[in-house]
């Protein structure tokens, strides 16, 4: 017998923990602004999408410079050029993504008849703005955590996916509420 | 140049996961009128949707290895090996979804000196956690049985066919939860 339910729960348990603190204060922002959310549903259609591309952005990152760094092709390096190519087509990639996600979601929101108050322009900006600074953290982030944790003899491909993951529910929401205060709703 | 092959594999996959986002989230906005009659609820959302990710990935792959491992295959796949996998996700999802309601409910009293029914809110983080790990569990497994007879590699289907999927079926949960819960109580 490899595996046993009381080894699998003691093992997990930690870092969940410490998943569970972290995500409850990305529920505390949405609390904090659950009258403009409730008003502007089309930012509640906007929240999973946000924080799942730049999820995926920046694990689908982490795990090329993983086997980059596993097999040679990138250097511990902070000017390595495959790595900054890599990380610049990231951000590209992410910000067409979210272009398009952008529109869908306006036009979804359109045509199931919620409530709006904003304009395509406006949203898609919104949208973008939040995106792409986000996208940028993230992918920093992501480019820090595999190269700390190959430093390090750690695996970065166990590292990335869930730092990654939490940094963008928390900080997707706050730069999205960043950006509806700057462009004004 | 390899950096643009991950443009033109990975932009369907992100669209995909983009859409699967765009259901979860017009769940929510569909949820907006119980969000608001169930204070704290929305506090809980990223929390359970992270770790109902967390949990389940955690489980493909670690049945992903245990394939590797020679431990289970399409002909020997319901044994104690899987058993023992299959409780302690099942474990973990009760214990991390209490803790959920109760931190939710500790940091909404203390932030906002807003008192939520702490029953209600412990009632429906459970529910919801409960009901979404057997049917992401079942789906998990589903998958890699399909996987195994097909003779793929697990690791690849199974964490984004999970994210995919995972979000807008915790989403559904907790939704029909809240809607139980509210019935009931």
């Amino acid at each position: 017998m490899i595996y046993s339910w009381k080894k699998i729960v003691r093992y997990s348990l930690p870092l969940l923990t410490l998943c569970v603190f972290i995500e409850i204060f990305a529920g505390q922002l949405l609390n904090s602004r659950q009258d403009l959310l409730i008003a502007l549903p089309i930012f509640l259609i906007a929240i999973p999408v946000i924080n799942g591309i730049a999820g995926n952005i920046g694990s689908i990152l982490g795990a090329r410079l993983a086997s980059g760094l596993h097999v040679g092709y990138i250097n511990l390096d902070i000017k390595d050029g495959e790595m900054t190519e890599n990380l610049l087509v990231s951000i590209v990639l992410g910000a067409s993504t979210y272009a398009i996600l952008a529109i869908l979601i306006y036009y979804v929101a359109l045509f199931g008849g919620i409530q709006m108050s904003i304009g395509l322009l406006e949203f898609t900006a919104i949208i973008m703005g939040a995106g792409f600074l986000l996208l940028c953290v993230i992918c920093i982030v992501s480019v820090f955590t595999a190269f700390l944790s190959f430093k390090r003899g750690l695996d970065p491909d166990d590292m990335v996916a869930p730092v990654v993951t939490t940094v963008g529910d928390t900080l997707g929401i706050s730069l999205l509420f960043l950006f509806i205060g700057v462009i004004g709703v | 140049m390899r950096s643009m092959g991950m443009v033109k594999q990975s932009l369907p996959l992100l669209i995909a996961c983009g859409l699967g986002g765009i259901v979860a989230g017009s769940t929510l906005s569909v949820m907006s009128e119980i969000l608001q009659n169930i204070p704290g609820l929305i506090v809980v959302i990223p929390a359970i949707i992270a770790l109902r990710g967390n949990i389940s990935t955690a489980f493909g792959s670690r049945l992903g290895s245990a394939y590797h491992l020679g431990v289970i295959d399409a002909e020997n796949m319901w044994n104690a090996e899987l058993k023992q996998n299959i409780l302690g996700s099942l474990v973990l999802s009760f214990l991390v979804s209490i803790m959920v309601g109760i931190i939710a409910y500790g940091t909404t009293v203390l932030f906002f000196k807003i008192y939520p029914d702490p029953f209600k809110l412990l009632s429906i983080v459970i529910l919801a956690g409960i009901i979404s790990a057997f049917i992401l569990t079942f789906l998990t497994i589903t998958i890699i049985f399909l996987v195994f007879k097909r003779g793929y590699d697990p690791d690849n289907i199974t964490g984004p066919a999970l994210a995919t999927f995972g979000d807008i079926v915790t989403m559904f949960c907790i939704f029909g939860s809240a809607i139980i819960v509210e019935v009931v109580m």
